[in-house]
């Protein structure tokens, strides 16, 4: 064992600073607060969505971009170059993120939103509820799981990798799937449209952070671009994330209004799903005798969801007032209190799991 | 201080000058806050004063004082032509930003 392994993990906020932690109040207040835009000041959000071009609303792909570009901008494709290193661990991830963890997202939400919850959801929206699942399945986190990683003193090294690979993938693989499970729904979305929002909330933001990088980096250093330009940068996101969602929910407002069961109703599945992959994933590492420090970061990985694209998507194809927004935004709403319960049993479960002979793990930032 | 360069990447940082920097590279989390990772370079840093200058078998390593007591391994990888030093056995320290 390492001296590295010896120490205690941290404890399950303490990479988090305050924003992070409660992220889930200020989701909720940015409900609240666009409910009351939307209900005192409707001319806003409608002046607003005025702005459009081919049927894209300016003010949030601008908003969009702000939330995805600055983690675009952090992503080291050369990362892949380690691909060799922890072949278990990426097996593992890779097939849960992109051949199981789509699937069970719509058969667990169809199985909910769809049949269980029948009498209590009418199923135009129930089927616009399930397209914000299946939107939230086909994705995985880029950005967050490097704090869950540091979280279970994951193996950073592998995290990198891992990230890198899974953001090369879903160029090709996200559009496939969504449309493939959007049609087994019976949820008709022109190919088109799927394609556009490919390109727009993927291609451009990916290659705009890739040339960034390597452009800034070339010419000012790698140094200063961690330090200086990304320290700028990276906090954009989540305040683009936060007026996103007052700008939807001033749009979503009488969906609320009148049905606010509904939030918890598609809580359930998206909840049911996580915990579901993040055991697949966990589980089968365990089978497999992969050390905790890549078994853990790669079960988080799994379980958790690339959200900011999945409302960006959400948006495109649905519209600021579809169901399917409002489940995405379910997704955001629930993710980081139950990413935190889920550290907390991958960090009491680390003895059923062999140890590294070395790792390379995270230091958190709050 | 136990930072162990592997014979493949002495060899491979002698071909590019010598000279390693060891750091932490920050990451931002989506929903805000973010986390260190550790990472090697094959190069000089920006401002060595600020590292730990080590002399090891003609290759000198400016390592991020928040990681001179790990146990650190450098490492290089990659395929066809392309390749890049790699580091393992950091433990978590908290940022400096």
């Amino acid at each position: 064992m390492t001296k590295h392994q010896e120490s205690q993990a941290p404890s399950a906020t303490e990479g988090m600073g305050r924003f992070e932690r409660y992220l889930s109040v200020w989701v909720a207040l940015a409900i609240v607060a666009g409910v009351l835009l939307g209900q005192f000041a409707p001319a806003v959000p409608e002046t607003l969505s005025r702005f459009e071009y081919a049927q894209v609303s300016i003010p949030v792909a601008i908003l969009i971009w702000a939330m995805i570009f600055p983690m675009m901008a952090q992503i080291d494709f050369t990362a892949v170059l380690g691909v060799r290193r922890q072949p278990k661990g990426l097996v593992i991830t890779t097939t849960v993120n992109w051949l199981i963890k789509p699937f069970t997202m719509f058969a667990i939400a169809w199985f909910f939103l769809i049949v269980l919850f029948r009498p209590f959801i009418p199923e135009e929206l129930a089927s616009q509820y399930l397209a914000g699942a299946i939107l939230l399945g086909a994705a995985p986190c880029t950005a967050m799981v490097f704090v869950w990683s540091y979280l279970t003193r994951g193996d950073a090294a592998y995290t990198l990798v891992q990230v890198a690979v899974n953001d090369l993938i879903m160029l090709f693989a996200f559009a496939p799937i969504v449309i493939l499970l959007l049609g087994v729904s019976n949820i008709q979305v022109p190919y088109d449209t799927v394609a556009l929002s490919v390109v727009l909330y993927i291609v451009i933001p990916l290659a705009a952070g890739y040339l960034t990088r390597r452009t800034l980096i070339a010419r000012r250093g790698i140094e200063w671009y961690d330090n200086v330009f990304m320290k700028k940068v990276g906090p954009i996101t989540p305040i683009g994330l936060i007026i996103t969602l007052v700008l939807l929910f001033a749009f979503q407002g009488d969906v609320i209004l009148n049905n606010p069961l509904h939030i918890v109703l598609i809580a359930i599945p998206l909840i049911i799903q996580t915990v579901l992959i993040f055991f697949i994933a966990y589980g089968w590492a365990k089978a497999w005798k992969v050390p905790h420090n890549v078994a853990a970061p790669g079960a988080m990985i799994g379980a958790s969801n690339f959200f900011e694209l999945a409302v960006a998507a959400a948006i495109a194809l649905f519209g600021l007032q579809s169901g399917a927004a409002l489940a995405t935004v379910v997704g955001v709403l629930v993710e980081v209190p139950l990413m935190l319960v889920l550290v907390r049993i991958a960090n009491q479960t680390r003895h059923h799991f062999p140890e590294a002979d070395a790792s390379t793990a995270a230091g958190a930032r709050g | 201080m136990a930072i162990k360069v592997s014979d493949r990447a002495r060899e491979w940082l002698k071909s590019k000058g010598g000279v390693a920097t060891v750091r932490l590279s920050p990451r931002h989390g989506c929903c805000g806050g973010g986390a260190d990772i550790t990472v090697a370079e094959a190069r000089v840093p920006d401002a060595p004063e600020r590292y730990t200058c080590v002399e090891q078998e003609e290759v000198t390593l400016h390592i991020d004082p928040a990681l001179v007591d790990q146990d650190l391994r450098l490492d290089v990888e990659g395929f066809m032509g392309m390749k890049k030093l790699f580091v393992e056995g950091a433990s978590p320290t908290r940022s400096k930003q």
